[in-house]
């Protein structure tokens, strides 16, 4: 399954600037909520922000929060990372326990990660421990001093038993106990 | 009869007239023609003129200053004292330029304190940190390391991941990065003030020194000619000459061909490595031999 034919932009996962290598600052720089005072699609809005933003603001203080409200104008969430990124969700018809969860993903986040693929999930600094193999990891040191053509080398290295030499075997061993057999 | 026929063709006539007169005139309620080809037109005029120039953060009508610069020192986890921390955030060509803007409106200027100051000290706190953090290697690595860290480049990176560009105050925009590397150092030295050394040292360790994650040393430090280096380094441990040795090739004659040498002492191995030539993989195991000196007990 390849993802040649993805137009989404790929990469690795990675943190900006080293967060939480020594400590862990929240990554989310401001937020700006923005509704109707009275059009029915920011009503969610509009009681998210009645109930639960104060805790929002209480429990976050490294996120300012600002509040916009703008007639006939759908409800909206503009968010702003501290590298650089801009995520703007649409709460349209949102109710309150929605808007909480996206401000909760958008605390969490690291900054906009919509329209990005990961690759993969996990990253590392030191993909190999014991370093990675070689051509000469695991191989003789013989063959350093050795002279070519070399009959020996040139043999295949893994030789199974061949028929042939199995029905010799069995031959040769019923010979033997036919020999026993007779004296 | 003749009067029936004659309403009967008046009604049609004006009947059809009706309908002539809307076919006629096409007054309907639909999206006119003419609508589609004008967006199009001002859309690609639009293009051409260019983006909008970037604009600083404060310029916005969301912004509140006193918010912002509270909220960076909790983003942080510390505390800082509010009048300390805007002096560490106010650049002299701020100062400046608002003395030259009351000059010309002919107000009287209060004096804003600039994070001159504050940035000579905390040179003094960051160089000394760094050297009493580094100071189990060896000379010339220390200030290697020493010197990648307080580049102008490396403390831009960290304030404006900090939240520091939207909240300094200078006279230029875009903020540059020398600004934003200043403008790190007086935050720390605005810590120092505020609370004490420790916590501006533990500062610097969680945001600059925590910048070496993941990093090999050669990364960093590039030895100019590792042969005569490692020469010298034996030399000091009272080892006179090392000889060095092909240990594997392959693909000789070939585009990657690779040489894999190896630096002996008295049959002991010093160090290995490899490269596209003979030269460059003893160069390579030479680095690695300093590694291995260096940093193995």
């Amino acid at each position: 399954m390849s993802n040649s034919h993805i137009f989404l932009k790929s990469g690795f996962i990675r943190t900006p600037s080293q967060n939480g290598v020594g400590r862990y600052v929240c990554q989310l720089q401001r937020v700006v909520l923005k509704f109707c005072k009275n059009n029915g699609s920011s009503r969610g809005m509009r009681e998210f922000v009645e109930s639960e933003l104060i805790n929002f603001a209480k429990n976050n203080p490294g996120v300012v929060v600002y509040l916009k409200p703008r007639r006939h104008r759908a409800p909206v969430i503009s968010a702003e990372f501290l590298n650089g990124d801009k995520q703007w969700v649409s709460c349209h018809n949102y109710s309150k326990q929605d808007i909480s969860k996206w401000l909760n993903l958008l605390r969490t986040q690291s900054g906009n990660t919509t329209g990005f693929r990961l690759r993969k999930l996990q990253h590392t600094d030191h993909p190999s421990i014991q370093g990675p193999w070689t051509p000469y990891t695991f191989k003789d040191p013989a063959e350093n001093l050795a002279e070519y053509p070399n009959t020996e080398l040139s043999k295949p290295k893994i030789q199974l038993k061949t028929a042939t030499d199995e029905l010799l075997e069995i031959f040769n061993s019923v010979q033997i106990s036919d020999k026993k057999g007779v004296e | 009869m003749s009067l029936y026929r004659q309403t009967l063709a008046l009604t049609s006539r004006l009947l059809l007239k009706q309908a002539l007169k809307t076919r006629i005139t096409g007054e309907t309620r639909n999206i006119k023609r003419w609508v589609a080809p004008t967006l199009n037109e001002l859309y690609t005029r639009r293009l051409k003129v260019g983006p909008e120039p970037p604009q600083p953060r404060s310029t916005f009508l969301e912004w509140n200053y006193e918010a912002e610069v509270f909220a960076f020192g909790k983003r942080l986890g510390e505390d800082f004292d509010k009048n300390i921390l805007k002096q560490a955030l106010t650049h002299r060509s701020f100062v400046i330029a608002e003395e030259e803007k009351a000059k010309q409106k002919g107000v009287q200027f209060e004096e804003l304190a600039s994070n001159r100051s504050l940035i000579k000290e905390s040179d003094k706190i960051v160089s000394d940190f760094l050297k009493e953090e580094f100071k189990e290697h060896p000379d010339d690595v220390a200030e290697a390391l020493h010197d990648y860290l307080t580049s102008v480049d490396m403390l831009a990176h960290v304030a404006s991941h900090m939240g520091l560009r939207d909240i300094i105050l200078t006279s230029e925009f875009p903020v540059e990065n020398s600004t934003l590397a200043d403008t790190f150092k007086a935050v720390v030295a605005a810590l120092k003030q505020s609370q004490d050394l420790a916590r501006a040292q533990i500062f610097v360790k969680d945001f600059l020194i925590s910048q070496l994650n993941g990093k090999d040393i050669f990364d960093i430090w590039n030895p100019e000619k590792p042969l005569e280096y490692l020469t010298n380094l034996l030399r000091q441990r009272g080892i006179n000459e090392f000889e060095p040795r092909l240990c594997n090739q392959s693909a000789a004659n070939t585009i990657l061909a690779n040489y894999q040498v190896g630096l002996y002492n008295n049959k002991k191995l010093l160090g290995i490595g490899w490269g596209e030539s003979i030269q460059i993989a003893k160069e390579t195991a030479a680095l690695d031999a300093i590694q291995r000196l260096h940093y193995q007990k």
